[in-house]
């Protein structure tokens, strides 16, 4: 449990990053999101503007800040697809605000949390899209839960290899 | 009252925003008349305006690396990997020599086809014009089969074309940019084709599942539909032209959803999961376009001129059988002018058949070619001895030439 709890000076640290970074991470995750199906065909299992929303919540440890850039990022996911414009963007606001939350009470330091963590999240972004689909939006659109798990397992993937390197690149003092 | 709006801050903006994107999305679905929710088909001015920014952000970097890719793949493909592109290429022109002929054998079909048509009031569109478009991009979205492609409104695209490759059909346009397009493709959950199976000719409406494969829904449980059976457009939707592949027969299973329905899955021609390249369809008419015909009238005279070598064949070999056949007529080492037929100075003529007992107008050397009598030329009255019958005489006394047979 104490690996858990926020307990040190250090953990409570808000991570800052060079402006550039706020601007060309969200954009690179994108444009690679846009681009890389292309490559993959079918097998393009992952979010990335997830990946990096909650990235940035998790940092930047403020609710607000997630919340938005998770509404930000959602928003432009809707607008590349022919889908309409805010189903993304209510899930990833939901998101950023609680992955910001959870990174005021726990150890975000720990990579095995962070995998835990954002697998969850992106099962929860799943079904927040599939919920405003079919209660809010009551469209009848056929869902594949086997390929949003193998979605949270390439987030998850992906998180290990993108958090580290994202991490190089705050502002330390 | 403050402390309210500073305690609940982060409550208030994620609920504040929450509420908005509602509120937007409300807006931009209706009923229809069935009852069930559905997306407009075409974006509202605000939405239109988030896709234009979304994509004005997007599509550059995507281009440039599209390009960078593309010149990496010209590079090794234009220049390093050319080891077997002479003997291709002898390929390629003996199947263009090949699919000529075929052309132009089916060409008097779809003459006869088109002078039906008009007869009948129904006039087909052909594929007059095309544009040519790169994919640079996808939607990203597992649920949004769409696609981005780099030529737009400048290229003279607009909403509900059809997009096809040499395989077959690939979606429709859906909403069109300054320089690029949005293509919604046929394994959409969303987007619907009219097809018609070419064996049975069962029709149905062709549309995508939630595995992202073509289904065509909604028919009634047929046994003659079998897998491997291909599956063209109908022409009926008003955005593809009739008989253009769409795939092969998948699978055929029961519809979960209505008694005695079926689902046939499709497996798309066209490789909907690695397009490089497109084609838009701007322009259809009821004639041929210029290229086609100019393609057409090529075979055309190919085909004449293998038509006219393979009867001068076909003649040759038919005297050499005749030659094997009558070997004491023709002497196979013998120039024609001296073979025995036509040599006047052989000594022993070849013996005409006797003349018959009772002539008719049917008897050689009574007729002229065209079966009419000639003139003079009367039948002799019948005698009872065997002698020959009385010829007429030319006007110097001479007798009737024999005709050689």
């Amino acid at each position: 449990m104490a690996v858990l709890m926020t307990d040190t000076r250090r953990d409570l640290e808000i991570r800052r990053y060079p402006l550039l970074v706020y601007a060309l991470a969200p954009l690179a995750a994108l444009v690679l999101q846009a681009w890389l199906p292309r490559v993959l065909g079918r097998f393009a299992w992952f979010d990335l503007p997830l990946v990096i929303t909650v990235y940035f919540a998790l940092g930047r440890r403020n609710p607000i800040q997630g919340a938005v850039m998770g509404c930000v990022l959602g928003l432009f996911e809707d607008a590349l697809t022919h889908h309409a414009i805010g189903i993304n963007g209510v899930a990833k606001t939901v998101v950023g605000f609680l992955a910001a939350s959870l990174g005021v009470r726990i150890d975000v330091e720990n990579s095995m949390i962070r995998v835990i963590l954002i697998f969850l999240l992106s099962l929860l972004s799943s079904g927040l899209v599939i919920f405003v689909n079919r209660f809010l939006l009551g469209l009848t659109l056929s869902t594949n839960w086997l390929v949003e798990v193998y979605a949270a397992v390439g987030n998850s993937a992906i998180a290990l290899v993108t958090f580290p390197f994202l991490d190089r690149l705050q502002v330390r003092d | 009252m403050e402390s309210f709006f500073v305690r609940y801050r982060n409550l208030l903006v994620l609920l504040a925003l929450l509420a908005a994107q509602i509120v937007g999305l409300a807006m931009q679905v209706h009923q229809s008349d069935t009852g069930q929710m559905s997306l407009d088909p075409r974006d509202s001015g605000g939405v239109r305006l988030i896709r234009l920014w979304a994509y004005a952000v997007v599509a550059p970097p995507e281009r440039l690396m599209h390009a960078c890719g593309a010149g990496l793949s010209g590079l090794w493909t234009n220049y390093i990997d050319l080891r077997n592109a002479r003997t291709q290429n002898q390929e390629l022109q003996q199947t263009i020599d090949r699919l000529r002929l075929e052309q132009a054998a089916l060409l008097e079909d779809a003459r006869q086809g088109q002078r039906l048509q008009e007869l009948l009031g129904f006039q087909e569109k052909y594929i007059y014009k095309t544009v040519a478009a790169q994919v640079i991009g996808t939607s990203g979205n597992e649920q949004s089969h769409v696609l981005v492609i780099d030529k737009g409104r400048n290229a003279g695209l607009e909403h509900d074309m059809a997009v096809i490759t040499a395989d077959g059909i690939v979606g429709k346009v859906r909403d069109v940019f300054p320089y690029s397009a949005q293509i919604l493709l046929i394994n959409d959950q969303t987007s619907g084709a009219g097809v018609i199976l070419e064996s049975t000719r069962v029709r149905g409406v062709l549309r995508g599942n939630a595995a992202g494969q073509p289904v065509i829904v909604g028919l009634i449980a047929d046994s003659r539909i079998q897998p491997g059976e291909r599956v063209l457009t109908a022409g009926g939707d008003e955005i593809f032209p009739r008989g253009l592949p769409v795939g092969v027969v998948d699978k055929v299973v029961r519809d979960p959803d209505q008694d005695g329905f079926i689902r046939v899955l499709v497996k798309p021609a066209a490789h909907l999961n690695r397009l490089d390249e497109v084609l838009v369809i701007t322009s259809t008419q009821p004639r041929f376009p210029p290229d086609q015909s100019a393609d057409m009238a090529t075979s055309e005279a190919e085909k004449g001129a293998e038509v006219e070598q393979q009867l001068d064949e076909a003649q040759k070999k038919a005297a050499e059988i005749m030659a094997e056949r009558l070997p004491g007529l023709l002497e196979p080492n013998v120039p024609a002018d001296q073979q025995p037929l036509n040599d006047s100075s052989n000594p022993t003529p070849v013996a005409h058949p006797p003349m018959p007992l009772h002539p008719d107008r049917f008897t050689p050397g009574t007729t002229d070619q065209n079966g009419l009598p000639v003139p003079g030329a009367q039948t002799a009255p019948a005698t009872n001895d065997n002698s020959a019958p009385a010829k007429p005489a030319d006007s110097n006394g001479n007798p009737p030439p024999q005709r050689e047979r």
